[in-house]
């Protein structure tokens, strides 16, 4: 201690460092909505836990059940447009990486039109079920099924929005931190879609087909 | 360029991304889904063997796509949305797994037996649900599944 106090000098010794240090903001921002996707896989989590306890035979209250409805290769449609369009959402962001503007662009475009094969295939899906006299208030099994799958349909509606707000805001902005960090979290929220219609497919549409 | 200081574009969450990665992603997905779909409409494989296969069709297909998709790996820059995940399953497999025992054990001790039969094995044609004949444009006979 001695030696150190005759070294130091109180009077001018810094005892904080008053440099500033930029903080990393597009880190930030995405770890911040992350976790955000991470409280919209709860909401998930109550949709499956709702369509679980409301799977059972008696459930459907004697109408039809996903047995007789679910066409496994039509969804598989759905599953290939959805998959298509996360990856060319991917091979954009690949194109971000080496700076083009036009490879991103298109990668959007790409990803935006499959999604809207995704969204077209899922509302000629359900206006079918509603053809066939099938809709949210035949049975509580019935309302879980729709509730689940069509709360993931709406979030590639909103996904497909953002698509076209993010391919705006690049073609006149350019790639700024602002742009550059939405483009990191729409691609967060793009691929969880994928994930989560996983589950939507195996648990809900093809494990509904064969029980 | 907004704070003129960095591009952007050199910044580690964007320079991660490979075009293999993704593909490898899309790949192995799309094949466990395909494979799950051909087996479902085989039907060559008894429902609880089925269940079992697609339940490990849809984990791996879930982990390719949380690791190539997602990029959640141990890397400096994506351990906390690792943490963060691996903090999440636990309250996911909880809210999912407690609700849906709560209600089968209520359902066990509500149901009449002829339900039962149908709700224990759903393989059994329980002819026990109320029939609504008469509900608007059902032109199905309930029956007709499982």
């Amino acid at each position: 201690m001695s030696a150190h106090a005759s070294t130091v000098d109180p009077k001018k010794a810094e005892l904080w460092d008053i440099h500033h240090h930029s903080h990393d903001v597009i880190s930030t921002r995405t770890l911040g909505y992350f976790l955000y996707l991470l409280s919209d896989g709860m909401l998930f989590a109550t949709l499956f836990a709702a369509y679980g306890v409301l799977s059972y035979q008696h459930s459907y209250f004697g109408g039809p059940t996903p047995a007789e409805f679910v066409k496994p290769w039509y969804t598989f449609g759905q599953t290939i447009a959805l998959f298509l369009s996360v990856l060319a959402y991917g091979f954009g962001m690949n194109a971000l990486k080496h700076k083009s503007k036009s490879g991103l662009i298109n990668g959007m475009l790409a990803a935006f039109v499959l999604g809207v094969i995704f969204l077209v295939l899922d509302i000629h899906d359900m206006s079918h079920l509603y053809s066939m006299g099938i809709t949210l208030a035949s049975s509580g099994g019935m309302s879980a099924f729709m509730v689940l799958t069509q709360v993931h349909a709406t979030h590639i509606f909103f996904g497909l929005i953002w698509i076209l707000v993010m391919i705006a805001q690049v073609m006149t902005k350019g790639f700024t931190e602002e742009t550059v960090g939405r483009l990191l979290t729409l691609r967060m929220f793009w691929h969880l879609q994928a994930v989560i219609w996983v589950f939507v497919y195996i648990f809900v549409y093809l494990w509904g087909y064969i029980s | 360029m907004s704070h003129g200081a960095t591009d952007p574009t050199m910044h580690p969450e964007v320079q991660l991304s490979t075009s293999k990665g993704y593909f490898l992603g899309f790949a192995i997905s799309i094949a466990l889904m395909l494979l799950a779909t051909a087996l479902v409409t085989s039907h060559s494989v008894p429902p609880f063997g089925l269940l079992m296969v697609i339940t490990v069709c849809a984990g791996i297909a879930v982990i390719a796509q949380i690791y190539f998709l997602l990029h959640i790996d141990i890397s400096e820059h994506n351990i906390w949305n690792t943490v963060a995940l691996v903090l999440f399953i636990p309250l996911f497999l909880i809210t999912i797994g407690l609700t849906w025992w709560m209600f089968s054990q209520l359902y066990l001790r509500t149901m009449d037996m002829s339900v039962m039969s149908s709700v224990t094995n759903p393989a059994v044609h329980a002819p026990a649900t109320p029939k609504l004949s008469d509900m608007s444009g059902m032109n199905k006979n309930p029956d007709s599944g499982n």
